[in-house]
């Protein structure tokens, strides 16, 4: 894409108000001279597991033990423990009036620190949540604005107090009304990462005509838009918004390409230092082992953060209700045993299912401090974070919900501590991770009311 | 003129409507409302509610004092609806509560409140402009281009519920994009290829003069467009497709190839992946009819999850579609036709919960018998009994009282039917085992209410009252426990029903339990996926005294029938606003229950029958009008 083209895809961009956001200029760093190496850009993940978890065998009881003899749960964090950070005392939303919803809220709260809109529960109506606010702000310099990911369908049936189904099984709102599907199949999100389809992976699936051919499909939309009502005229931006995203990755492909014929006659694209580790291979696992599963998605979040394909991602490990693991010796489904009371059987295997969805988020982010970047490693530069949208499922606690957080966000996060006297909220938390990955904003997130200053470097 | 005819239209189906099922018009009936709520509903709202829901801080944000001032607002209609479906189990007001309303004030509470609905104004609800589903978008492209629908599999699996349909991601948008280049390479062959029948039927014959192009194009450009927008196009339309045509003409691409661009613009665009109205509204109108077309691909999708076909196409194209006698004959031809398999699908697999059924988790070791081919023979026995009731028009009672059933061999084997039955072939067969057939005997919906290693009596309890008799149950309070396992030390050699009844004998879960579980107790005979048994694993006596929330006790699946037998009206009312919440893809509320009133005199007159339910819907003002809001 040329300089004149570009500026005129802004143009076209900027006449979008109707989604509510604001979008922000790509910069078309990719082929900045390379005069200057830029500085690695900070990028977000949020990994996902309902339901909370066995306090007293997930938080450490001290600073010291959190370095030198983490709780069973969080262990095989031990060898990058140095680079994480866990803090006590973040509650999440209150669900009043939402009373007999724990766990169709859970989720759909999580990422967006506010409650859905009690008069229009049926349909979706909730709050755009941190990760997409991150990709109104930085998308456009990626191949891809965001990622969802997912380990299982998003279909769970299930209507409490009312409330639209989506709210079960999405974290993602790119918008109060829209909420975003999550991809489920590694093959695909393989696909999507580099464009291509097809056994053999060859065949280009993105064609530079269709870009100029969306062009023309988009203004038929504008001419559209001006027919229909306002309720119909809000979902068409919702089109609009989306295709031209679609036009965005077919430009960003392009220029993908014309890199990397640079790069075969020597020139190495700004971004990339010398050093930099080769892009990790993937594999796609044959089989139904949920832990391969889950390690193939973790596998494509790293690789997708490598090549800077994206810079926020989201995966929801395994949604509320409907989860098993039969890899733990056990055929029950999560949510039945996490009404534990007293019963130790039940304590046993929430504790296992807990341990379960740590280990695949330490296989990520340990893998990523063996990637050298820039001047240190790619966990260095960005900001991961696991965590659950309940305290405890049991009593449906949610004054101390479980987060870690792995990585220094290019040295905005101070790891390697426990801090336990945290008074903030869910809000505060994302509000705080966005300021820390460079993102501006307006307003605080949800219920926020401050930012967490305790947590940054 | 077209403005003058929407005008007419919609003022002749107005008073038409005006006129109640008793005779009342509607205002009488709003004026009568009124009163009650000052008169009845005011007093006794102040006396036993107000004390924790008004004021500053009203309790669980249901502030019943502000909905008193504005009683048919959406949320506080929404508000007396949870009021009565918690004071109808004597969940509210609570135990401790100062004072209690006598039983028969609380009938009356109900009443009273059923009122509710005249206060709404007259409005059918918007239809705002929905994406296909990814069922509907797949059959589509068969339809249109003889592709495989299972080209849409790559799309993400839907929620269904108002609101979802309505989004597109970017990730969906890439799939579109996508799944529009496979189709145009499955259509069009590729240069010097022969081209397939598709491609000629599409694009008509290949050699043209090079002079004739334009003209050419724009008659493809006018057929692709009619039958992918499923409406005329507008010039502006052909504009934008021409303009793709030149583009790749400028590109250096050939006829058939720019063709094939034009082609995949079309597969793109917002006309295709959404329901669009065809005619612009003007700015002083609040309420419209759905123009015809609108109206076909709203019908088509419904019974058919498909575009429309010639027929309706030819029936809007000449705005006839809308009398309600050629709208009535095309519904009737719709349901016979194959297509209207997927009106189970859709809607009659979500009615009875068996959705999921093909992925539900059973303990492999307790229910081996849970295969692949066993879970769809079970999903194809309601399947099968819903055609036949629609399409013989049955009475819907024969859902419950039914003496023949639809099954194959592993399921024969699985009820353990003696006859001869052989292979995967399921066939109806009569029964002269009272306790099997229609919904409460089949092992679809039991099992569906069932968790992984045993039954659920409180679940099937809900299922019964909530599918079979349409009514609200209020949620579960949070923080409860799950029963105990009956391995735990503090009811081990306890039965289900022992340890079910210990489990709720906390009073706050008593009230509605008390309702529930005795209906899922009657039912215990069917084990988790729905086998006869006359003992439980422990080799403990089944004790299947069950009792419905009437006082009416029965001791077996077959004298629950019985008792339902005589509930039609309201399993007919249930299917009725459950299909008419399908149809619009929202949740009913307000005036919609004015309509269902005025609907069920009619299907009453009719003897419940199933098509009258489903043509009375279809017809309805509801599903044939929208509210716009003004554009600003």
């Amino acid at each position: 894409m040329n300089t004149t083209e570009a500026l005129h895809a802004l143009d076209r961009r900027s006449f979008l108000r109707g989604v509510g956001v604001t979008l922000a200029l790509p910069l078309m760093d990719s082929f900045a001279s390379a005069a200057t190496l830029a500085k690695p850009p900070v990028r977000l993940a949020f990994m996902y597991m309902p339901h909370g978890v066995i306090m007293d065998q997930f938080w450490p009881s001290n600073q010291e033990t959190f370095l030198n003899a983490p709780p069973p749960i969080i262990q095989s964090l031990q060898p990058v423990i140095d680079q994480c950070l866990m803090m006590k005392g973040i509650s999440g939303v209150p669900i009043a009036p939402f009373n007999g919803a724990p766990h169709a809220l859970e989720l759909s709260t999580w990422l967006t620190g506010r409650l859905p809109d009690a008069d229009s529960r049926d349909r979706i109506n909730i709050s755009i949540s941190a990760d997409q606010i991150m990709a109104n702000y930085v998308g456009a310099q990626t191949l891809l604005p965001s990622l969802e990911l997912a380990t299982m369908p998003q279909t769970w049936k299930e209507n409490q107090e009312g409330l639209h189904e989506g709210y079960y099984n999405h974290c993602s709102f790119r918008s109060p009304t829209q909420p975003v599907p999550a991809e489920t199949d590694p093959r695909n999100v393989l696909n999507r990462l580099f464009g291509k389809r097809g056994k053999d992976a060859k065949t280009s699936q993105t064609n530079p005509l269709d870009r100029k051919m969306l062009d023309r499909v988009l203004e038929g939309a504008r001419d559209l838009r001006r027919t229909l009502a306002r309720g119909d005229q809000e979902k068409l931006d919702e089109y609009l918004d989306s295709v031209r995203s679609v036009e965005r990755r077919i430009a960003a492909i392009e220029s993908r390409q014309q890199e990397a014929a640079l790069e075969k006659n020597g020139v190495r694209p700004s971004r990339r230092h010398a050093t930099d580790s080769a892009p990790i291979e993937v594999k796609i696992p044959e089989g139904d082992k949920r832990s391969d599963y889950m390690k193939v998605m973790c596998d494509l979040t790293v690789l997708a953060f490598q090549t800077d394909t994206t810079r926020v991602s989201t995966y929801v490990g395994s949604r509320p209700n409907g989860a098993s693991y039969p890899e733990l010796g056990f055929s029950n489904q999560h949510h039945s045993q996490t009404h534990y009371g007293s019963d130790q059987e039940k304590i046993r295997k929430v504790a296992a299912i807990n341990q379960f969805n740590v280990d695949q988020y330490a296989y990520m982010v340990r893998k990523m401090s063996t990637l050298k970047e820039g001047e240190g490693t790619l966990l260095d530069n960005c900001i991961m974070m696991w965590g659950s949208g309940l305290e405890d499922g049991d009593k449906h606690k949610r004054e101390n919900l479980p987060f870690i957080i792995a990585g220094k966000g290019g040295g905005s996060i101070k790891t390697g501590h426990f801090l336990t006297d945290i008074h903030g909220n869910q809000g505060d938390l994302l509000t705080t991770l966005l300021s820390c990955a460079g993102i501006p904003l307006d307003r605080s997130i949800g219920i926020a009311t401050k930012q967490i200053n305790e947590m940054k470097a | 003129m077209r403005l003058l005819r929407v005008a007419a239209l919609t003022c002749a189906l107005y008073c038409s409507l005006v006129l109640g099922g008793k005779g009342e018009s509607e205002e009488d009936l709003r004026l009568e409302a009124k009163k009650t709520f000052k008169e009845n509903v005011e007093p006794f709202v102040k006396q036993y509610c107000t004390r924790c829901h008004g004021g500053g801080r009203a309790k669980a944000n249901v502030n019943l004092e502000v909905d008193l001032k504005a009683p048919g607002r959406g949320v506080a209609f929404l508000h007396w609806k949870k009021a009565v479906a918690n004071v109808k189990v004597h969940d509210m007001p609570p135990e401790d509560a100062a004072k209690q309303p006598s039983k028969e004030e609380r009938l009356q509470f109900i009443e009273w409140i059923d009122q509710l609905k005249y206060l709404s104004p007259v409005n059918p609800g918007p239809f705002v402009i929905r994406r296909l589903s990814t069922t509907e978008y797949g059959n589509t492209l068969r339809d249109l281009y003889g592709v495989d629908p299972s080209i849409a599999a790559p799309l993400p699996e839907e929620v269904l519920g108002e609101g979802y349909l309505n989004s597109i991601s970017p990730m969906q948008s890439e799939l579109f994009l996508d799944l529009a280049n496979r189709v145009v390479e499955q259509v069009v062959a590729p240069e010097g290829k022969r081209a397939t029948d598709v491609q000629r039927r599409l694009f008509g014959k290949k050699t043209r003069k090079e002079e004739e192009y334009q003209y050419a194009a724009r008659e493809v450009a006018r057929n692709l467009a009619r039958d992918a927008y499923r409406r005329p196009p507008t010039k502006t339309e052909l504009d934008v497709l021409m303009d793709v045509f030149g583009l790749a003409q400028t590109e250096g691409l050939d006829y058939t190839a720019s063709l094939a661009m034009m082609l995949k613009a079309v597969l793109i665009s917002p006309q295709f992946l959404f329901i669009t109205p065809s005619t612009e509204i003007s700015a002083e109108q609040e309420i419209v009819p759905l123009d015809d077309h609108q109206l076909a691909s709203r019908l088509s999708y419904l019974l058919w999850a498909s575009p429309p076909d010639t027929k309706l196409s030819t029936l809007a194209d000449q705005g006839k579609l809308h009398h309600p006698k050629i709208l009535r004959a095309q519904i009737k031809r719709l349901l016979k036709h194959p297509r209207a398999r997927a009106l189970f699908d859709g809607f009659g697999a979500q009615w009875l919960r068996v959705t999921d059924l093909r992925r539900q988790v059973f303990d492999p070791e307790l229910f081996p018998q849970m295969t692949v081919q066993m879970r769809e023979a079970m999903t194809d026995e309601p399947r099968l009994l819903f055609e036949n009731i629609v399409q013989k028009n049955h009475r819907v009672i024969r859902f419950i009282d039914c003496d023949y059933t639809y099954v194959n061999e592993p399921l024969a084997n699985l009820y353990g039917i003696k006859k001869h039955i052989r292979g995967p072939r399921m066939r109806r067969i009569q029964l002269d085992n009272p306790n099997r057939g229609g919904i409460l005997g089949m092992s679809a919906t039991l099992a569906a209410t069932s968790f992984p290693n045993r039954t659920s009596p409180v679940r099937r309890g809900v299922w019964v009252l909530e599918q079979v008799l349409g009514e609200r149950i209020p949620p579960p309070p949070p923080d409860i426990p799950e029963l105990k396992d009956k391995e735990h030390p503090d009811v081990k050699g306890l039965t289900l029903r022992q340890r079910t009844e210990a489990h709720t004998s906390d009073p706050t879960c008593a009230t509605c339990h008390r309702v529930l579980d005795p209906i899922g107790f009657g039912l215990e005979n069917f084990d988790a996926i729905g086998r006869w048994r006359e003992e439980n694993h422990e080799g403990t006596p089944i004790d299947s005294a069950g009792e419905l929330p009437s006082g009416e006790t029965f001791s077996s699946p077959a004298e629950l029938k019985n008792l339902l037998k005589t509930r039609e009206p309201e399993l007919a009312r249930n299917l009725t606003e459950r299909f008419m919440a399908y149809a619009l893809g929202r949740h009913l509320e307000g005036y919609d229950e004015v309509v269902i009133d005025q609907l069920m005199a009619r299907i009453a007159e009719d003897d419940y029958r199933a098509q009258t339910i489903l043509t009375e819907v279809i017809t309805s003002y509801l599903f044939t009008h929208r509210a716009v809001e003004k554009i600003l």
